[in-house]
């Protein structure tokens, strides 16, 4: 009798456990900033951090590639487009890039724990007269499989997913 | 038994790395240079193969599915740089991955180095584009010159025109 009674206690106790994180995590999850029906993509910056311009190239052209791909947006705009000066409810993103490690395939290949890439990228929102609306840090990463042109695509996948979620998603009621 | 399979595993190995190691040689098409396209070029797929070519005021890439042009005019960066792939690559690259005795992770060891040539264009209503190509190591330095010649801005100037006492050779352009 008592052993039951220990055994539906941990029962409980971890139930408890498993279900806050969730509860939590339902709770957190952040409601759509504003509307915007496009987004222009500004060119990333790199101006502290050297960064090869390839990877500033991969990281821009990934992002345009991801947010049309994730849908939402009725138009994404590139830096200079001008049919983005007509457009109504529109949000700019800037991307600084604050962080660079170059690593090595065949370092990730050879012993799977080393050569990680990573790219660190200051995002930033604005509206169409300059003022922020939302900032966020994301980064890119490759671990184990692929090149390191590959982590651009991590980064772009995490932005795209940033201004879905911020700009586009239903508003909760 | 173990023995022997262990002793197909070196021969089959010794083969596939002998056959890796024999100098590709580097063959210049009149068409143009063999590139591949890693991405940014509008209307192309992403890593597809085929030549670039400099010609007529245009940069035209042309593949097996399709072609694209860029006005030389419309480029207002071009940079190189060089990086390395394995040789084993694709399908076949990540199956190796699998193979016996931790053989996999012995030919990731090959790898053949090559160029990268980025270029940064605006289309026809002022939206910025990037495009990245590589290529045989050694060409990219060619190909930027071709396109500077014909009209197209750089921020880190062609390594030939820099002065000879400034020049390295061997080492690749770095952006300000």
């Amino acid at each position: 009798m008592k052993r039951a009674h220990c055994v539906m206690s941990i029962s409980v106790l971890l139930l408890c456990a498993l279900g806050q994180p969730t509860g939590v995590r339902a709770q957190t999850a952040p409601p759509p900033v504003m509307k915007a029906s496009a987004i222009q993509v500004l060119m990333i910056q790199s101006d502290e951090i050297q960064l090869p311009a390839e990877f500033q190239i991969a990281l821009y052209e990934n992002l345009i590639q991801q947010l049309q791909k994730k849908g939402g947006f009725q138009h994404v705009y590139r830096e200079g487009d001008h049919n983005a000066d007509g457009a109504a409810d529109l949000v700019v993103l800037h991307s600084t890039v604050r962080g660079f490690k170059k690593g090595s395939e065949m370092a990730r290949n050879v012993t799977t724990v080393a050569g990680k890439t990573q790219i660190d990228v200051h995002c930033q929102f604005t509206d169409k007269d300059g003022k922020s609306v939302l900032e966020r840090d994301l980064n890119g990463k490759v671990q184990f499989f692929g090149g390191n042109l590959r982590a651009t695509l991590d980064f772009a996948k995490k932005g795209a997913k940033l201004a879905h979620d911020s700009f586009v998603a239903a508003p909760v009621s | 038994m173990g023995q022997l399979t262990m002793l197909r595993a070196i021969i089959f190995l010794a083969g596939v790395a002998g056959s890796a190691a024999l100098p590709a040689v580097a063959q210049q098409p009149a068409a143009g240079t063999k590139v591949v396209q890693i991405t940014g070029l509008a209307g192309v797929k992403a890593n597809a193969k085929g030549s670039l070519t400099p010609e007529n005021g245009n940069l035209q890439f042309e593949s097996a599915k399709g072609k694209a042009s860029v006005p030389i005019r419309s480029v207002e960066d071009v940079t190189t740089g060089n990086d390395s792939q394995r040789i084993f690559r694709g399908t076949f690259g990540t199956l190796t991955m699998f193979a016996p005795y931790g053989s996999g992770r012995f030919l990731s060891l090959f790898r053949s180095k090559l160029d990268t040539l980025t270029v940064q264009y605006r289309d026809a209503d002022g939206g910025l584009h990037g495009a990245i190509f590589t290529m045989p190591v050694g060409q990219a330095d060619a190909l930027k010159k071709e396109l500077v010649a014909q009209g197209a801005r750089t921020s880190v100037p062609v390594q030939g025109d820099a002065g000879s006492a400034e020049a390295k050779p061997s080492a690749k352009e770095k952006r300000p």
